[in-house]
């Protein structure tokens, strides 16, 4: 496998998706939910424990927001490959000098630039919004390590949908419900605690994004401890898992079959 | 193997799973340099071949070698060296230019080489106007310019085209033909499957004939003419007022004569020798006083050969 061409395919895909409607979706939804949300709530709690510390509201939701940008480039990572799948370009690249498992790789390296570059305006606007955000260089690697894991994540599980899709409308559908689901069923927008009721609980356990969107709120504030191991690995396995189940559903799209 | 032989196919099989073959069997080759014409019905079995020797499909069984690689093992190696026009659309969701631009980048082509290409190709897949246009807002006919102008940002040493101008009108359909041509002259390859028989009759030296997985007939264009039709037609009017016509036709040796059914219709004269027949019935008429009013050698057509291909093995 060659990485250059990964690469490539990587450029391609973000020269031929940053259409206006992407970085509408990409940005404009996350932005309204910070903003919306933010001054909302914000005006309505007082401060959210987090650790040992109580920070404010508008400070637990950029963290959110930011690793919520995971899941919404992993959506376009899925969306890249249905097109190219409806619009014959995969057929098309695959008749080209690139390989499948290149393919697989361009979308991912797409997946994690956007998020990155999804969380770098996030930060922005909430250091706008807040008055400031200081992180420190360990705080800075968590961010990104998680940013990247988060949209292998994302990337893998919506790539697989892609893959086992049979129709667009389908597709664009179970997109919307899992976007949803796992925003709201997660700690992107608030914390869970003891007064939750049970059944939510676990399914925000059972999210991965609540680990991401934990793990980067850990990295805003330097709380390095004992928790903040345990989800990156549960976050790892996780991705790991996804990752294979992603590959294994990639490699049943048919190429030249009808 | 011919060290000339571009790809050589040897007893190649293939299976959609459903337990017949669409590819049952077939053998055949091509030469450098060469137009390889590839006619069958829908469904005959060309896309599969195409798909099978680009490596988007794996055989079941046979050989199979393009430019020197295994289809089943030279991969990339392979696609380094051929360019692809699918018959299904493809495109990219942005503008005419930027899609030719972003397949030179896949391609490797350097940023000023790809400007050159670009307009060279708009200007002659007549583009230009449309070259700010996003693919969706094309024509069919125009989104299938860009498609065959797309793989000619790149050089290859073989192209396969499947179908490549079905939705063009005539003179987009002999501009792309002759292109085609223009750069045989420089040594490239050409694996052309097409319906439209008038096209490979212009276009192809060789041609193979496939039917049901099976190809039926592979020779040069004029060989196959001349085996599946034998004979060319001569097309002759007469002014007669009770001149003996039948009499005098029937004086000419070695021909089958065909008498018009309607009015106004033709006698046709079938044999081995259509100029000489053209020569007696000219010298014939003018010594019998028969007016001749219209002469006409009909070639053969390849939809005859085509027809007859295809019938003998349905019989």
């Amino acid at each position: 496998m060659d990485i250059s061409n990964s690469i490539r395919l990587a450029k391609r895909n973000i020269l031929v998706n940053t259409d206006p409607g992407t970085l509408v979706f990409l940005l404009m939804m996350p932005t309204l939910y910070l903003v919306f949300m933010g001054y909302m709530f914000g005006s309505l709690i007082g401060g959210i424990a987090v650790g040992s510390s109580k920070i404010a509201y508008m400070n637990f939701l950029s963290p959110g927001i930011v690793s919520f940008q995971t899941l919404t480039a992993g959506a376009v990572a899925g969306g890249m490959l249905w097109s190219d799948r409806r619009y014959g370009m995969f057929e098309q690249i695959l008749s080209c000098p690139y390989s499948r498992a290149e393919y697989l790789l361009g979308i991912m390296f797409t997946t994690i630039a956007l998020a990155i570059f999804g969380a770098i305006i996030m930060i922005i606007i909430s250091s706008l919004l807040i008055g400031g955000i200081t992180f420190g260089l360990a705080g800075l690697g968590i961010i990104m390590l998680n940013l990247i894991v988060g949209s292998i994540f994302w990337g893998a599980f919506l790539l697989a949908l892609a893959a086992i899709s049979k129709s667009n409308q389908m597709y664009n559908s179970i997109q919307v419900i899992i976007l949803f689901f796992a925003s709201f069923a997660s700690t992107v927008f608030y914390p869970i605690s003891g007064s939750t009721p049970a059944a939510l609980r676990y399914t925000v356990a059972l999210n991965p994004l609540t680990y991401i969107a934990d793990t980067v709120r850990d990295g805003y504030i330097s709380l390095f401890n004992g928790s903040l191991i345990v989800d990156e690995l549960i976050l790892l396995f996780a991705t790991i898992v996804m990752f294979m189940i992603a590959l294994l559903s990639y490699r049943t799209i048919k190429i030249g079959v009808k | 193997m011919d060290s000339d032989r571009v790809v050589d196919v040897e007893d190649l099989r293939f299976t959609y799973g459903s337990g017949r073959y669409a590819l049952d069997g077939i053998s055949f080759g091509i030469s450098k340099g060469e137009v390889f014409g590839f006619l069958g019905r829908n469904g005959a079995g060309k896309t599969t071949t195409i798909k099978v020797l680009t490596t988007l499909a794996r055989p079941a069984s046979g050989k199979a070698t393009v430019l020197g690689h295994d289809v089943r093992h030279g991969g990339k190696a392979l696609r380094s060296k051929i360019g692809v026009v699918l018959q299904e659309e493809s495109f990219d969701f942005t503008t005419v230019e930027k899609s030719l631009d972003i397949y030179g980048v896949m391609w490797r082509i350097q940023k000023k080489e790809r400007e050159r290409k670009i307009e060279e190709l708009l200007s002659f897949f007549e583009l230009e106007d449309a070259r700010k246009k996003r693919m969706w807002d094309l024509s069919g006919g125009q989104k299938r310019r860009v498609q065959v102008a797309r793989e000619f940002m790149h050089d290859m040493e073989l192209l396969f085209l499947d179908e490549p101008t079905v939705g063009l009108d005539t003179i987009t359909r002999r501009k792309i033909l002759d292109m085609v041509n223009e750069k045989t002259k420089d040594g490239l390859t050409v694996f052309f499957t097409t319906h439209n028989l008038e096209e490979a009759d212009y276009i192809c030296d060789r041609i193979a004939i496939i039917d049901s997985g099976r190809i039926l007939a592979n020779d040069t264009v004029s060989a196959l003419k001349r085996s599946y039709s034998g004979y060319k037609t001569v097309e002759a009017s007469f002014s007669h007022d009770g001149a003996d016509v039948d009499g005098m036709l029937a004086s000419i040796p070695n021909i089958r004569i065909e008498r018009p059914v309607n009015s106004g219709e033709p006698f046709k004269l079938i044999g081995p020798e259509a100029e000489e027949t053209v020569k007696l019935i000219i010298e014939k008429s003018t010594k019998n006083g028969i007016r001749l009013e219209w002469l006409n050698i009909h070639p053969v057509t390849l939809e005859e050969v085509f027809l007859k291909a295809v019938g003998a093995a349905e019989s």
